[in-house]
């Protein structure tokens, strides 16, 4: 078990990528606003592996929280998602205990659907649904 | 003026309920620029909440395949801010809505684009779903930049199967791709 403490990561917003504030010295990682930028792999590959090594240095008791509020990702980004939730799916096997809270609108079928199929692909992250009004 | 040709495309437009007409060269920032003032014109002409993002969805996949697909390229085929060249075109008939695309593609690609698109104009909108599902998991082939996944979205969110045509002049080794989606 490493004991190495990585910087957090903070990259604002813009029309089309989302604000990315993950405080990983307080186990909080958010995602908020839009998601569809030229190249979602490149944009979410750095987000993917900081995540990982900061998971690969937590102790297993670890509780964290994770808040996804998109208000529209498109379909690459939909897959680069997917793959960010595989890894806090494989941490949450390792013993911690990772909470998802996922915001959509109400009247949002598309990202709801999304979020309740994260759900049943991973379940070892636990799952909060969230509508707005 | 001299210009009445143009009146007769602003007047033919108008008739025909078009609603945002781009031509031109397609790049990251004019996709976000347009989908900025198509979110708006939407909001402001009282289109309902899932009419509304399913609009934008589809215009955003659209734009966004010519920016990645386009044969008519403006930029090294190495540059990452791709430059591309096409049109998107989103009108009203009756009480739906159409989204129409075109960019040219070599004529060898065109059997590709075909396997791709035929299946779903015949899929229901389960199987659409389930499509969609299983390429999310899968790998994605080396030379895609997620081609499958947004035409799979675009059929998802029409409300009738999607069309498209392929357009050859027989002189050149391009053909002009056209792809609708009625929402």
């Amino acid at each position: 078990m490493s004991n190495v403490k990585i910087d957090n990561l903070h990259i604002a917003g813009t029309a089309c990528t989302p604000e990315v504030d993950f405080r990983f010295d307080i186990h909080r990682l958010s995602l908020k606003g839009e998601s569809y930028p030229e190249n979602a792999a490149a944009f979410y590959s750095r987000i993917i592996s900081e995540t990982r090594e900061y998971l690969a240095g937590l102790t297993p008791d670890e509780r964290v929280e994770v808040h996804v509020a998109l208000v529209y990702f498109n379909s690459s980004s939909t897959k680069m998602l997917f793959g960010f939730f595989e890894e806090l799916n494989q941490a949450a096997l390792c013993g911690m205990r990772v909470e998802l809270y996922w915001y959509h609108d109400r009247e949002d079928d598309t990202i709801e659907e999304f979020g309740q199929e994260l759900h049943i692909d991973f379940p070892e992250i636990g799952f909060h649904d969230i509508a707005l009004d | 003026m001299q210009d009445s040709k143009y009146y007769e495309f602003f007047d033919y437009a108008h008739q025909r309920d078009i609603i945002f007409y781009y031509v031109g060269y397609f790049s990251q920032n004019i996709i976000s620029a347009m989908a900025e003032t198509v979110r708006l014109n939407l909001e402001k002409s009282g289109v309902t909440g899932v009419t509304r993002r399913k609009l934008f969805s589809t215009f955003v996949e659209m734009a966004q395949n010519i920016v990645h697909y386009s044969a008519d390229s403006l930029t090294a085929p190495d540059q990452t801010d791709e430059v591309r060249h096409g049109s998107v075109c989103i009108g009203r008939r009756g009480d739906k809505f159409f989204l129409l695309c075109a960019n040219p593609v070599h004529v060898e690609e065109t059997e590709a684009l075909r396997n791709r698109l035929e299946p779903l104009r015949t899929m229901t909108l389960d199987e659409i779903k389930r499509a969609y599902k299983e390429s999310l998991r899968a790998e994605s082939p080396a030379d895609s930049k997620g081609a499958q996944l947004g035409f799979l979205t675009v059929a998802r969110d029409a409300s009738e199967p999607i069309e498209f045509e392929f357009h050859t002049d027989g002189l050149s080794d391009m053909s002009m791709f056209y792809l609708k989606a009625i929402i």
